[in-house]
């Protein structure tokens, strides 16, 4: 097999190894190209907490004055935070200099319209043009810009919460809280949040230093301390932020990890009671959603995987609520895009308004078992894998190819495509039963192999 | 023509033409991986491409595991001071010095506090010709910690080092001009230690250059202007980085950036003797001086490296150029602005003299310099054809040409800067300075 790639370039934006892939030149040749594709005007920075956001975000800084853009520093910074802020100031457009769930030797750039929104595949395919293409036009001396900082980030992502979310409800019940900001930008906000949310706050990993404390992905096997002081502290809910704080995944008042694919579940639950209307997910998040979305009559939207591609279909459709089953919700009310802060924020409202517990509020959702596994491999390599399967399944099995290879079973489905952000294959499957969606991936494992 | 300089000490270029982020990324990564991953301090003067320059350093230091201290804006000499102070294994200065406010530059630093000398400045063009620079994983990652309150410990130091009492008694009135450059708003601080009463010209640290920052007569009406009406005791004009200055004297006369090395050394040279270093473009004022004080004088290639390497070298006391640069070993070997002025102040407060009586103790010669454009490339084989002008006479080749007379001599030479001949030339014939600079002018004009 072939060497593992450390760089990714994508709709997701750039990502790559520190120390390896990650130079500063290369850095510094995408925010000229970011620059040039903007034109002049200021351009917001932020970064998580990662340890090589400063390596990363000066060499951004040299880039973008070079082609006569004014950076505009934005510090540490959630990710939702830092796109609402791109759409409420009056920035030409921002990078966000983050890997958001990748390890802590990871870090990349997202690119980021003056809409707060990330570039869509159109965009980001005249942006890497420009790139390639690799003459940026230079501006003289007497035209540079100097950086600029925001005073206080997170504050318009802040009103927002607040005037969304039903505050007084939630205030009513002061909560006992287990957070876990795993060493993310998601410390930067999340007191003050929940603070303004009455809630009684028991913290852990909660510097933003970007030494994760366990891998940055919010998954049950990643969060054994938060489960035990969400029991312990016999606490009302624990939340796990992932590094730059757009996923959240849930810990039931028992301490029992949800599944990252229960936070959409419930918001959708909760959102739909209150606001019927059109649901967009992507094509590998839960079949729950759908079986919810059926129940309330309203349409359900699959897309191909990558935030940005259920945003513009959440906007385009007017959805009520949006998302993706790796803990990420979009609210458009709030703003659209994936955001821990709405998706915490959802969570305590619909407990608060039904007066009900986590694990009462669990069962009305649908059970299914995901099982998400990966496999190394190439684009190359996952393009001659899905041509194989697809040939193999395309005449007995309703498949869907609008990403990757998705084969709906009848009491299963299997869902194979590869990363956006790294090279590996993805490989997922979702069943009534843990044993029968394990069996099915390494169905399809053996296929492959074999 | 693309104008980009690569020297020993570093690199010189133009904003939006040459110099690019990605060149001065690949540059600060040869030097980080020629420091491996040690403290490095950096510092810039006021251009508005400064931000852009730094970071392009600073992430590119980073990478290659060097912890960094930005210094911000702070003139080369306190740079190179504060890398010994400080004990930092080595420095980055983004200034362009005297160039225009399209140019700007890094400059190398060692852990001696001085200019990458010859070796040491191969050695990392060699590592930035290969193009295999250090990188670091994220763990190992150098950290950025920005300070500003380093100056006053240099200034701390230099008060020390001057009779600072007996200045301050003479309560002197001082003209600065800083050219809104890297000593704008610092010129303050010196004057404030030094008890003298500051009247600031072009004095806001804004990059904006009133006039090209490069300390001469033809750019010193402001302050001749002013510094009869105000009873000043003394003029200065700073380049951009603070190591050149030239000195208008107390009845408004605007002195030749030549008369600052020998104005120093008369004063200095009879406290501490010893060997003075020079290039061989500098006016005879200085070998006079040196000699009247029964010291050496000896003949270095032009620039601050080479000069403050021979001082080094050949223990020498002190060390300047005819372009206003003055060192001092005992104090630091870098070229100082702020030192010269506080030694010409701490000499007219000592001897309890004018400029102007100090200045008419000093022979009088003249000076006549002429540059010329000269793409690079040609450069070097137009230096060789020059020799036969000279059929007659002795040359010296060590940098450039230069020919000696008795009554003065003349200097042709390629600008390490920019991509000029210069010509210089020096008599105690005014006619005759002029005559050997238009003769040779000519004769380069019809070559380029």
């Amino acid at each position: 097999m072939r060497q593992r790639l450390s760089l990714k370039i994508s709709v997701s934006g750039v990502r790559g190894v520190v120390g390896d892939s990650l130079t500063p030149q290369l850095i510094t040749r995408f925010a000229q190209a970011f620059g040039s594709y903007l034109g002049r005007g200021k351009v917001l920075v932020g970064q998580d907490a990662r340890a090589s956001g400063v390596m990363i975000k000066n060499a951004v800084y040299s880039g973008l004055l070079s082609v006569g853009c004014q950076p505009v520093d934005a510090g540490i910074c959630p990710i939702p935070s830092f796109l609402v802020l791109a759409k409420e100031s009056n920035a030409a457009g921002g990078i966000a200099v983050t890997a958001s769930h990748n390890p802590e030797n990871w870090n990349g750039l997202k690119f980021i319209s003056s809409e707060g929104l990330y570039l869509n595949f159109s965009q980001t395919q005249e942006f890497l043009d420009i790139y390639h293409q690799g003459e940026f036009t230079l501006i003289n001396a007497d035209k540079q810009k100097r950086i600029l900082a925001v005073n206080k980030p997170t504050r318009a992502h802040l009103k927002k919460l607040l005037d969304v979310l039903d505050v007084r409800s939630i205030r009513k019940k002061k909560f006992k809280v287990v957070t876990d900001c795993c060493n993310g930008a998601g410390a930067v906000l999340c007191p003050e949040f929940l603070d303004a949310l009455a809630c009684e706050t028991t913290w852990l990993n909660a510097i933003p230093d970007g030494i994760f404390a366990h891998h940055p992905e919010p998954i049950p096997e990643n969060i054994f301390r938060l489960c035990r002081t969400v029991e312990g502290n016999q606490a009302d809910v624990g939340f796990v932020q992932d590094a730059d704080a757009d996923r959240l995944a849930i810990v039931d008042e028992s301490g029992k990890p949800l599944g990252e694919e229960l936070t959409l579940a419930l918001a959708v639950q909760y959102v739909l009671s209150r606001n019927p209307g059109p649901v967009v997910i992507n094509l590998s998040t839960s079949q729950a959603i759908e079986d919810i979305a059926r129940v309330y009559g309203v349409p359900l939207i699959r897309t191909k995987i990558g935030e940005i591609n259920v945003v513009e279909e959440v906007i385009h459709q007017k959805a009520s609520i949006g998302g993706e089953g790796n803990g990420g919700v979009i609210l458009p009310a709030v703003h659209p895009c994936r955001d821990s802060f709405t998706a915490m924020g959802l969570t305590l409202e619909s407990m608060a308004r039904a007066g009900k517990t986590i694990s009462q509020l669990r069962k009305k959702i649908p059970y299914y078992c995901m099982v998400k596994d990966q496999i190394p491999g190439s684009p190359e390599e996952a393009y001659k894998i899905l041509r194989k399967l697809k040939k193999k399944y395309a005449k007995t099995e309703d498949i869907t190819t609008l990403d990757g290879l998705k084969i709906n079973f009848s009491d299963f489905w299997v869902h194979i495509r590869p990363s956006n952000t790294e090279s590996i294959i993805r490989i997922l499957a979702e069943a009534k039963s843990q044993k029968e969606a394990n069996r099915a991936v390494d169905r399809l494992k053996k296929e492959i192999a074999g | 023509m693309k104008l980009l300089k690569i020297g020993i000490s570093g690199i010189r270029g133009i904003v939006g033409d040459t110099l690019t982020p990605g060149l001065i990324m690949d540059f600060s990564s040869a030097f980080g991986t020629y420091l491996n991953s040690q403290k490095v301090l950096l510092g810039r003067d006021t251009r508005l491409s400064g931000p852009m320059l730094q970071s392009a350093t600073v992430s590119a230091l980073l990478s290659t595991g060097c912890d960094v201290i930005d210094l911000g804006v702070c003139p080369a000499p306190i740079l190179q001071y504060l890398v010994k102070r400080l004990k930092a294994k080595g420095a980055i200065s983004i200034s362009a010095g005297h160039n225009d406010a399209n140019w700007n530059a890094l400059t190398f630093i060692n852990r001696e506090g001085t200019y990458l000398n010859s070796y040491q400045g191969e050695e990392m063009l060699d590592i930035y010709h290969l193009g295999r620079f250090k990188k670091v994983s994220t763990a190992s990652l150098g950290a950025l910690v920005s300070r500003t309150d380093y100056l006053d410990t240099y200034f701390q130091d230099l008060v020390k080092f001057l009779d600072t009492e007996t200045i301050k008694k003479t309560a002197f009135k001082v003209v600065i001009d800083a050219c809104n450059g890297g000593g704008a708003g610092i010129v303050d601080i010196f004057c404030r230690h030094l008890g003298c009463e500051l009247i600031p010209v072009n004095n806001e640290p804004s990059g904006y250059f009133p006039h090209e920052p490069e300390p001469r007569p033809r750019y010193a009406s402001e302050v001749a202007s002013i510094i009869k009406i105000t009873t000043a005791n003394a003029g200065f004009l700073l380049n951009s980085d603070v190591s050149r200055i030239s000195i208008v004297s107390e009845d408004g006369e605007t002195l030749s950036e030549e008369y600052t090395l020998p104005l120093i050394a008369s004063y200095y040279l009879r406290k501490k003797p010893g060997a003075v270093i020079t290039n061989l473009s500098t006016s005879r004022m200085i070998e006079d001086v040196a000699t009247y004080q029964d010291c050496r004088v000896i003949k270095a290639k032009v620039g601050q490296s080479p000069c403050i390497q021979e001082m080094i070298e050949e223990d020498g006391v002190m060390a300047g150029e005819g372009s206003g640069s003055v060192a001092i070993r005992q104090f630091h070997p870098a070229y100082d602005g702020f030192l010269a002025m506080g030694i010409i102040l701490e000499m007219m407060a000592v001897e309890k003299l004018k400029i102007s009586a100090i200045v008419h103790q000093l022979p009088k010669y003249h000076i006549k310099k002429e540059k010329i454009y000269c793409p690079p490339v040609k450069a070097h084989s137009i230096i060789n054809e020059i020799r036969k002008l000279y059929p007659s006479q002795k040359v010296n080749l060590s940098d450039g040409i230069k020919v000696d007379w008795k009554d003065g001599w003349i200097h042709i030479r390629v600008s390490a800067t920019e991509p000029m001949i210069r010509i210089i030339s020096e008599s105690r014939s005014e006619d005759k300075a002029q005559e050997r600079v238009d003769k040779a002018t000519s004769f380069v004009t019809q070559l380029v």
